[in-house]
């Protein structure tokens, strides 16, 4: 007879397993045992152990598209269950993007990708990204995160940039600023004034959370 | 500028200043590791694999034998007739060396 | 009291630690390599040999004598008159007087010649300018010369390429159409590099050095590995060498596999075994520094991954050690007392061939 405990453990187990179907499967299991929010959040717990398993190298980018699949198809199969507001609610948008100058786009993908697998509404605007429409799209979609990356020590100032336009509109307040990128450190983030460095993705996505007071979801 | 000025200072043979070029040849040429490639060198000069990395014993060693010496000495080979003398100390063909006999009339 | 000693952290700030925290950090920068590569632990007689290098008072240690390896070198003159975000000083000198400084003044084993913007791609519209200044320097230089450039697969994605990007395909959930961009994209970037190469050896280039191999992934790592066997065929005396970007090349693709081995996914001890096998000269692993970490840890770590290619390699391993690799704080002027000690340990414990 399923509990919540080896519901727990089935929605963990088929969530690294990255197969859509395992993990609706689990789903329909565990819906007789477990609210729908504690569904999702065991479901995130298993998403945050692919993150991990990807840096560590033993999955791939593929597999954490599968993953992140399977999570969306789970929320849309426990949609209508879900409370209006509270852990159901969507998280915020995020802005993120290689600084103007720069083409170098791995990293930056991989951490886009991450965030969306964590639920955010992400809008990644590429690269060679001018300061400007980092500010334009923020104010577009009232994000409240901006992620910019830059992999050389000549284009990573155009984040300071950013840093400046967000003050002149008064929307750093409420906007959060994190930065990456092979040269960026904290000492670098702490310079320039930004929020928050993320060395890789799973750090960056932790950040992320911490910034924005998304609750950490533990097992 | 640091860093590679500090690889050679702590770690590196220092070029034509004594044979870390004639080594590297070796490693590239042959697949050689360090100690097989220094072996191989060291013997071919005559000398000790320690005196690979020694300017006292290279310097007079390579003007000698016209590998090249990293003072400007007029009339020491430089360029492609350097090069031809390490090919014949080496036992190897080097690219651009062939290339310039093929353009010779 | 305890002594403490000054040290750095990962991207080049003072920090001072007792002997004990450096073990300690030594222990865990080495369990960490251990556990993602599944390879072996440095013995506890080789961290104490890191511990005496990191804990000697001088500002620079050296080498045993007699334990001196070659010293090749990546980005080419860029490091004189560049200055681009790749450490350049900005000194307006031609690339010939660049080879020459490095050969004369600089006591450089090998030199590479390289163009500004360092990669391949850009490589093809002037091929003649590259061709021509190989044959120049080649007249004046005794030292062997590479051409070097990175594959930087990335290029050949839009909006710079023709190939849709892969990662923007992912993250709309089309992975089969990912996949095959990556390939197509691999294939366009090992057919420049192979044609690059083609041109340069017959301006006399000695061989080539593949920069940062695998920086976009298992496609980027693919297509190098088939440049290194079309060009090994080619020219079975031409020096390759290829330096990697990461210690772990990353699954962007997930599925690709050289000669029967998933590409994704490999370690340094994994990827010199492939890299081989294309028919390379010489493989420069790379493991990267964590700015958050100190140098004990991040040094051990290297040493330990590096040990274990070095170990497993057929061919000579020059580490890869600049800038925020090989235990080197990530910074743009990384401080003498740390590569010194990175230097050296590199050679006395994890014996490699070459810098």
């Amino acid at each position: 007879m399923t509990t919540a405990d080896t519901a727990k453990i089935e929605l963990f187990d088929a969530m690294t397993s990255v197969k859509k179907d395992r993990v609706l499967a689990a789903v329909k299991d565990a819906r007789s045992v477990m609210k729908p929010t504690e569904i999702i959040d065991a479901l995130a717990v298993g998403m945050q152990e692919v993150g991990t398993r990807f840096e560590r190298g033993k999955l791939f980018l593929p597999h954490v598209i599968s993953a992140a699949d399977a999570m969306n198809a789970a929320v849309a199969v426990l949609d209508k269950d879900l409370p209006r507001d509270g852990a159901g609610k969507q998280l915020p948008s995020v802005v993120i993007g290689t600084i103007e100058g720069d083409v170098h786009d791995i990293g930056k993908t991989i951490v886009s990708t991450m965030l969306q697998c964590a639920g955010y509404d992400v809008h990644d605007l590429g690269r060679d990204v001018p300061s400007r429409t980092f500010l334009d799209t923020v104010k577009e979609h009232d994000a409240r995160l901006v992620g910019m990356s830059a992999l050389m020590t000549t284009t990573m100032r155009n984040q300071m940039e950013v840093i400046g336009l967000l003050k002149e509109e008064g929307l750093r307040p409420k906007v959060k600023v994190m930065v990456g990128g092979a040269p960026a450190t904290q000492a670098w983030a702490d310079k320039i004034g930004a929020d928050g460095y993320g060395e890789n993705a799973s750090i960056a996505v932790r950040k992320a959370n911490e910034l924005l007071q998304v609750g950490e979801v533990t097992q | 500028m640091g860093m590679p000025t500090t690889h050679i200072l702590t770690s590196g043979m220092s070029g034509i200043r004594a044979a870390g070029d004639l080594v590297a040849r070796m490693e590239f040429a042959r697949g050689m590791r360090i100690k097989e490639a220094k072996e191989c060198v060291a013997k071919k000069l005559g000398v000790g694999t320690a005196d690979l990395s020694d300017e006292y014993v290279m310097r007079d060693l390579r003007e000698e034998l016209g590998l090249g010496v990293i003072t400007s000495v007029a009339g020491a080979p430089k360029g492609f007739a350097a090069k031809m003398n390490i090919e014949k100390l080496l036992g190897t063909k080097i690219n651009c060396c062939e290339k310039f006999r093929q353009q010779l009339r | 009291m305890t002594t403490e000693y000054k040290l750095r952290r990962g991207d080049g700030k003072r920090i001072v630690m007792t002997r004990a925290q450096i073990m300690e950090d030594l222990r865990a920068g080495t369990a960490d390599a251990a556990e993602l590569g599944s390879i072996p632990q440095l013995t506890e007689d080789e961290l104490d040999k890191l511990a005496d290098i990191l804990t000697a008072p001088g500002r620079m240690v050296g080498v045993e004598e007699g334990m001196e390896v070659p010293v090749t070198h990546d980005i080419g003159t860029i490091r004189l008159d560049g200055d681009q975000g790749n450490s350049g000083v900005g000194i307006p000198a031609s690339r010939l007087v660049g080879m020459m400084f490095h050969e004369r003044a600089l006591g450089a084993d090998t030199m590479e010649l390289g163009h500004i913007d360092y990669s391949f791609k850009p490589v093809k519209p002037i091929i003649a300018q590259e061709m021509q200044a190989m044959e120049v320097c080649q007249q004046n230089m005794i030292v062997p010369l590479l051409y070097g450039a990175m594959p930087n697969m990335g290029l050949y994605y839009t909006p710079d390429g023709p190939c849709e990007n892969p990662g923007d395909l992912m993250k709309a959930f089309k992975i089969k159409e990912a996949q095959d961009s990556t390939m197509k994209a691999a294939e366009h970037l090992t057919r420049d590099m192979v044609w690059i190469m083609q041109r340069m050896m017959r301006s006399g280039a000695d061989g080539v050095n593949f920069d940062t191999t695998a920086a976009a992934g298992d496609g980027d790592f693919y297509a190098t590995l088939k440049a290194v066997k079309t060009l090994r065929q080619e020219f079975p005396e031409m020096f390759i060498e290829v330096g990697m970007a990461g210690e772990l090349v990353l699954g962007m693709h997930g599925e690709v596999e050289y000669d029967g081995k998933l590409l994704a996914g490999l370690w340094p001890h994994e990827q010199v075994e492939m890299v081989a096998k294309a028919g390379a000269s010489i493989f420069g692993p790379v493991v990267n520094t964590s700015t958050s970490r100190s140098s004990p840890w991040n040094l051990a770590r290297a040493v330990t991954f590096v040990k274990a290619a070095v170990k497993a390699s057929p061919i000579p391993c020059h580490v890869n050690m600049g800038m925020g690799v090989g235990g080197i704080p990530m910074f743009e002027t990384p401080t003498i007392d740390a590569v010194s000690r990175a230097s050296k340990a590199m050679v006395e414990v994890a014996g490699v061939d070459g810098i």
